[in-house]
């Protein structure tokens, strides 16, 4: 069996070379203005809107709920589209999208919007990466091939990954220092010293709950509550994306009866003409032959 | 493209162009307050009641130092409508972090996080500022309140000049070595987004080499699609892409874990400030008050005791950070730094400006009138769901000892033109 499969892949699609072309520019038109500006825009909002603070500012980047809340947040889009690329095209690579999409559209906003507009400095506002989580993610599915295996390992190893990812981006703000003989992090400083006029200091959800038992190793508690509510996250909008996603046509067969075809390629097929026949005007047959006299040309 | 819809894109075009054009004739020119006339006069009367307030020095450079202080009053008439002050931070209004804060020390207590306040308790707030982005800029003080919002202190302007690339803030570390602010970890931030944003488009770009989309869709639509699609270099690259990013993670976790050995979770914890209280020889009760809505003035009438030892004058009436004077209040706490645009130095008047001596009692007639009423637009009290107004009201001894009295009553509006009680 050979390594690359993609000429066998070509030639079972029954595509004419001409074809072939055009589905390569339909791949580049749908999947860079259309499918990844798509993603990325709608993921940015739905993150923002669930954990926008948690991520903009480092004074709220704690061991209890940005650990708990980011990885949950991140991980409902991509289920969605993970779904749809999987499902339709078996592509591998719906959270990596999901979550390359919501970097590009996070460095648009630090740069635009709180460096340039704000004027705050980058490092006040670093947005976390999940990145390495959605490769996990990703990898997990293409192995697996199996969206419930990968509910299981992929998203508990995203959500586990999470901090131990993010503490190289962020491990320096958690320096200790003594500010009016009060000791604070660095990061607990830079929240105190950028003067936020609409985000007082009592707005931070940081460090209140009782994930904290074990010899205090809040982090990794409140990791594995937040890799568990990930994996019904991850599920639920699998399931979502399967309800948005899917693609069906009404069709009206022979004794007049509408009926409900989930599988949209099967339409216009042999085997379709010869269950359900064809629409009115159009002769039985006609849609056959013209789909043979397309296959017949590659 | 027949005619018609040439003409239709020619419309849409010059619309375009005209706003364009209109955006870059009318430019948005820099806000110059923070709202506060907007929010209500019961709100902003009878919560934090703001005075002396100072911005010092009013002209600093990029780097130098200024502060920021004043006291507040808790009103003893914290409205009903309006969340009590259990959880408070006392914080700068200001457009975008213009200067960054320093330290911040009320009744001499360092807050850096929220706590609760005490009504009808007295706060004093000094916070240190540097400079950081020049300009001409509206400062505030503000306290927030947690389920309240924000309420604006008296608003001063403030200029900083130098350039802003000078600006250095920098902080000593417990544990050693100084670092600044402004560029602490930005460097390891961008390197970290840079390689997992290499990897992760790597990752998507090795399935976009390949068709993607219809001939993928097409074989799977077919039997045995699933498994002609599963490409065995794909499940190589996957394994090794596995490897990689747990190995990636491992790094940079260790790497980062033996730079930094000593490091503490966020702060959250809660200053408990102890409230120090008005000092008065007089007691004062309002027996009744009335806003003149077209005279622009509120009349009060207050029940006035002196239990002191010195004959005491009434020279100023302060509330929503807004001053009313007479000549009394001018000679013993005229500040000439004070914003004048919130400042009516003949703004306050008495029928008997008499002083009230020690054991006498006496209805005080005390009429506040400017303009300010309505500039500040406190005559929107009219319209507040809670028809009370209140302040503060300042008295000197012959030896300019100031005796400060927190007053509140309720408010009768009145329409039509009176005459001057």
């Amino acid at each position: 069996m050979a390594l690359f499969r993609t000429a066998e892949i070509i030639k079972a699609s029954k595509l004419p070379p001409e074809g072939v072309k055009l589905s390569r520019m339909i791949d580049a038109v749908y999947f860079l203005p259309i499918a990844y500006l798509g993603v990325f825009a709608t993921f940015h909002m739905h993150f923002d809107l669930l954990a926008g603070d948690w991520d903009f500012w480092i004074d709220w980047k704690d061991r209890q709920f940005w650990v708990t809340v980011t990885p949950i947040v991140s991980v409902m889009y991509p289920g969605a589209i993970m779904y749809y690329f999987w499902t339709f095209y078996r592509q591998p690579f719906g959270a990596t999208l999901s979550l390359t999409g919501l970097l590009v559209g996070k460095w648009i906003t630090v740069v635009l919007a709180w460096y340039w507009w704000a004027n705050f400095p980058m490092n006040f506002v670093m947005p976390a990466t999940m990145v390495g989580s959605a490769l996990i993610l990703d990898c997990t599915l293409l192995l697996t091939r199996s969206w419930m295996l990968t509910a299981i390992f992929g998203v508990w190893a995203f959500a586990m990954m999470f901090n131990p990812t993010n503490y190289a981006l962020f491990g320096y703000s958690h320096q200790p220092l003594v500010i009016d003989g009060q000791l604070m992090s660095l990061a607990d400083y830079m929240g105190f010293t950028y003067v936020r006029t609409g985000t007082p200091e009592y707005i931070r959800i940081i460090e209140v709950g009782s994930l904290r038992t074990f010899g205090g190793h809040t982090v990794w508690i409140s990791a594995f509550f937040s890799a568990f509510i990930s994996m019904l996250m991850f599920t639920i909008w699998w399931q979502v994306g399967h309800f948005v996603g899917q693609s069906f046509f009404w069709v009206k067969g022979k004794r007049g009866k509408m009926t409900r075809m989930n599988d949209t390629m099967v339409i216009g097929s042999d085997e379709f003409a010869a269950r359900h026949g064809t629409p009115d005007g159009v002769a039985p047959g006609a849609r056959v032959t013209a789909r043979t006299a397309a296959t017949t040309l590659s | 493209m027949n005619a018609k819809n040439l003409f239709k894109m020619c419309v849409i075009g010059s619309l375009g162009m005209a706003t364009l054009g209109l955006t870059l004739t009318f430019t948005a020119s820099p806000a110059a307050a923070h709202g506060e006339r907007s929010q209500e006069p019961f709100l902003r009367m009878r919560t934090a009641q703001w005075y002396d307030t100072r911005w010092n020095p009013q002209k600093t450079a990029v780097n130098d130092e200024a502060m920021l202080s004043g006291k507040i009053h808790i009103s003893e008439d914290w409205p009903r409508a309006v969340v009590k002050p259990n959880r408070t931070f006392i914080n700068v209004g200001s457009p975008s972090s213009v200067f960054t804060r320093l330290s911040s020390k009320v009744n001499g207590i360092p807050m850096m996080t929220s706590g609760p306040m005490e009504i009808g308790g007295d706060y004093e707030f000094v916070i240190k500022l540097r400079g950081r982005l020049p300009g001409h800029h509206h400062i505030h003080p503000m306290l927030a309140v947690n389920g309240a919002g924000p309420i604006a202190g008296p608003g001063g302007w403030m200029d900083i000049s130098g350039n802003y690339k000078d600006f250095q803030n920098p902080v000593k570390l417990l544990v050693g070595g100084t670092i600044d602010t402004e560029t602490a970890g930005l460097g390891a931030g961008l390197f970290w987004h840079g390689i997992w944003g290499i990897l992760g488009f790597s990752w998507i770009g090795w399935f976009m080499i390949r068709p993607m989309f219809l001939i993928r869709a097409r074989v799977l639509a077919q039997e045995g699609g699933d498994a002609l699609l599963n490409d065995p270099v794909d499940r190589y690259v996957a394994y090794g892409m596995l490897g990689l990013v747990f190995f990636i993670i491992a790094i940079g976790f260790f790497v980062t874990d033996s730079q930094y050995p000593y490091t503490i979770p966020l702060q959250a914890g809660e200053p408990k400030i102890k409230a120090t209280h008005l000092q008065s020889d007089l007691t004062m009760k309002v027996l009744n008050a009335d806003y003149d809505v077209p005279g622009r003035a509120l009349r009060m009438t207050i029940l006035v005791t002196n239990s002191g030892e010195h004959p005491l004058r009434i020279g100023e009436f302060t509330t929503a950070g807004i001053r009313f004077l007479n000549k009394v209040g001018v000679a013993n706490n005229m500040d000439p730094t004070y914003p004048p645009e919130i400042m009516a130095t003949d703004g306050l008047n008495l029928e008997d400006e008499s002083p009230i001596n020690p054991g006498e009692t006496r209805e005080v007639k005390l009429d506040s009138r400017d303009s300010l009423w309505e500039v500040q637009r406190l005559m929107d009290l009219v319209h507040d769901p809670d028809q009370r107004f209140g302040g503060l009201v300042m008295s000197w001894d012959e030896a300019g000892n100031r005796h400060i009295n927190s007053i509140a009553g309720n408010i009768i509006p009145v329409f039509t033109r009176a005459t001057q009680s």
